[in-house]
């Protein structure tokens, strides 16, 4: 049978098959942070003595809440740490730390055809380079560190096939949110999204990363793109990187249970008005007739009112979706020699992005439009530290998740691209880059007309 | 095995992990105290358990479980004292946590659903895979064949780490 690419990466790494369907299967890397692990590790260690099936198959770091915010969290990372320390685990720890997601390809962890998992649902992210890597729960990511694997049932394959070329002004982040739209926010449910056509190969990984992390909001397994040239440059320029992995591809004419096709060419800035990322629309559009009542009341929104009408109280660039070089360069084109008229917090993926924006001054600019640059952490995506919304407030964020109270109890949260985000940040209200241009030719126009009639 | 109690009905589609239990008390390193946090996330959360205080049933909607991975909403439950929940369908990652955790997963067609948020009583006959409604007729269900053993006391763990020798020699030959 001719096979697609999730599937050779699956056989290559089925142990056994189980009952009912279940497989077990075998994982070459565990990653481990200090929110999800604890629970599990600590209880290995208490059931199981100190053994692990390979300590130099886990990677752990310090993500969710770095640095600490309380006495709490301090010993979820203290826990975490002493741990790694104990069991020889490679560890990131604060201020050489970043998101998992963003961490784990910066330095070279992850390379096409391997099997990943971790206690975080958008480890579905390093599906970018051709691995099969999945969110699990704590007790499951503790047998796959215990005996390297996890007990799966085997996915269906979804072949999401996007044609033609991504507008200029549509991003990795619009296909994304169009895609779950397309097949609907629980349409992936029971399938692995296998990315393939022409606007992805063009993508570049950052931009993979993107789209793969966020397959989960359609319920899907994880997302999954063959390697290519594109994947092989980003790997060769990653220090610390296995030089020896081998490129996998789907067969010729593999076999999908599924498949849709999106024409690239009509993928238009997006921005959420509902609480699940498939309830999202154009920027320039409205919010649907027949949208749920339940979204629209915790929204505070109409049906048919134009989104470009809405009001923001914060703006938040960052988490495993936004938060790379390539995301904060979009930002800051748009922040350049403009100020932002709601709070706004920019947080890189990683401290290494962190320093690869400081060096280009792209931290400057943020200041300079009076955004408040953060050190990398989760931050306000979860709702957990800094940045936390109050009942009623609306953030429209470049993150995965609008959820009622993701972002703190009663927050809104409005899902957008870091130029969307950015430009709304400027306007104070739900906007686009056109938008924003149109606003500035305004502006000069009434400064000329002012000119003129003092003059 | 029989699991019976009380229903407490929540017929919503989507409630995700985040409204099961809010990050904000994702902040312990163990299982415990989570309980106390059940529904946190959704609005009237505090008066729909209050409701029905004794329950240990839940009754509820599609894709119940999306989003974040956090085993956290399936030891929220459990610690809340539900031993079953019973949905037209769930999201992957939790129906794992849900076995894991021998919290009985019951995927049912959703008119089926619809009847059962109406019952005050529901008992479940694991084994067998059959449910009865306030000593109704018993209505069929399938559970998953290996993760049912971890349900019924198997341990997850233990049966993982009995693979090992398995795995091992897999890997050798890899
Ligand atoms: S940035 Fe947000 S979605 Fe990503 S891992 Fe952190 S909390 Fe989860």
């Amino acid at each position: 049978m001719k096979r697609s690419l999730f599937d050779k990466v699956w056989d290559a790494h089925v142990v056994e098959e189980l009952p009912g369907g279940n497989a077990l299967v075998f994982m070459d890397l565990v990653v481990a942070h200090e929110i999800t692990t604890p629970p599990g590790a600590l209880s290995i260690e208490r059931e199981f003595g100190d053994k692990l099936y390979e300590p130099n198959r886990i990677v752990a770091m310090i993500d969710h809440v770095a640095p600490a915010k309380d006495s709490a969290t301090a010993l979820q990372a203290h826990t975490v740490r002493t741990w790694a320390k104990r069991q020889g685990i490679r560890f990131h720890d604060v201020g050489d730390n970043g998101i998992c997601h963003v961490l784990v390809p910066e330095r070279g962890y992850v390379t096409p055809g391997m099997t990943v998992c971790c206690g975080d649902s958008h480890t579905c992210t390093l599906g970018a380079f051709g691995a099969f890597a999945l969110g699990i729960g704590t007790t499951a990511q503790a047998g796959a560190m215990l005996a390297g694997c996890l007990i799966l049932q085997r996915p269906k394959v979804m072949r999401v096939e996007v044609t033609g070329e991504l507008p200029f002004d549509a991003t990795a982040k619009d296909l994304a949110l169009t895609v779950i739209a397309t097949i609907g926010f629980r349409g992936g449910t029971g399938y692995v999204l296998e990315y393939t056509g022409s606007a992805i190969s063009a993508l570049t990984m950052e931009q993979r990363m993107t789209l793969c992390n966020m397959a989960i909001e359609a319920g899907a397994t994880t997302g999954i793109i063959a390697s290519d040239e594109t994947t092989a440059a980003y790997i060769a320029a990653t220090p610390g990187a296995p030089e020896n992995w081998m490129s996998q591809a789907a067969d010729d004419d593999a076999e999908y249970a599924a498949t849709v096709t999106i024409d690239a060419r009509t993928v238009r800035p997006v921005v959420s008005w509902g609480t699940n990322p498939g309830e999202c629309a154009p920027v320039d559009g409205c919010v649907p007739l027949d949208a749920p009542q339940a979204s629209l009341s915790y929204m505070d929104l109409r049906p048919g009112q134009e989104l470009r009408s809405i009001e923001i109280d914060q703006a938040f660039i960052g988490s495993c979706t936004n938060s790379r070089i390539g995301d904060l360069r979009a930002a800051a084109e748009i922040f350049r020699g403009r100020r932002v008229s709601v709070p706004t917090i920019v947080t890189p993926g990683s401290q290494a992005v962190r320093r690869q924006a400081e060096r280009e001054g792209l931290h400057d600019i943020f200041q300079d439009a009076g955004a408040l640059w953060t050190h990398s952490s989760c931050g306000p995506c979860l709702g957990m530290s800094m940045g936390v919304l109050a009942p009623g407030m609306r953030c429209i964020s470049s993150s995965n998740r609008n959820f009622p109270g993701r972002m703190g109890d009663g927050g809104r949260v409005h899902l957008a691209a870091p130029a969307v985000v950015a430009a709304s940040a400027i306007l104070g209200r739900i906007g686009s880059v056109s938008d924003l241009l149109r606003r500035d030719e305004e502006n000069a126009g009434a400064a000329q007309r002012e000119l003129a009639v003092t003059a | 095995m029989i699991v019976e109690g009380a229903v407490l009905a929540i017929p919503r589609a989507n409630i995700d992990t985040d409204q099961i239990i809010p990050a904000r008390h994702l902040t312990r390193i163990d299982a415990e105290g989570m309980g106390e946090h059940l529904f946190e996330g959704l609005p009237d959360g505090a008066a729909l358990l209050a409701s029905r205080p004794d329950a240990t049933i839940l009754v509820t909607g599609e894709n119940f479980g999306c989003g974040s991975s956090r085993e956290h909403a399936a030891w929220a439950l459990t610690g809340r004292g539900f031993r079953a929940v019973i949905a037209p369908s769930f999201a992957r990652i939790f129906l794992e946590n849900a076995y894991t955790n021998a919290l009985v997963p019951v995927t049912l067609p959703q008119a089926t659903v619809d009847e059962l948020a109406r019952a005050q009583n529901i008992a479940i006959d694991v084994e067998a895979e059959t449910l009865r409604a306030d000593g109704g007729p018993p209505i069929s269900f399938a559970l998953d064949a290996l993760r049912k053993h971890f349900v019924l006391g198997g341990g997850f763990l233990q049966y993982l780490n009995a693979k090992i020798p398995g795995i091992r020699a897999w890997e050798a030959a890899r």
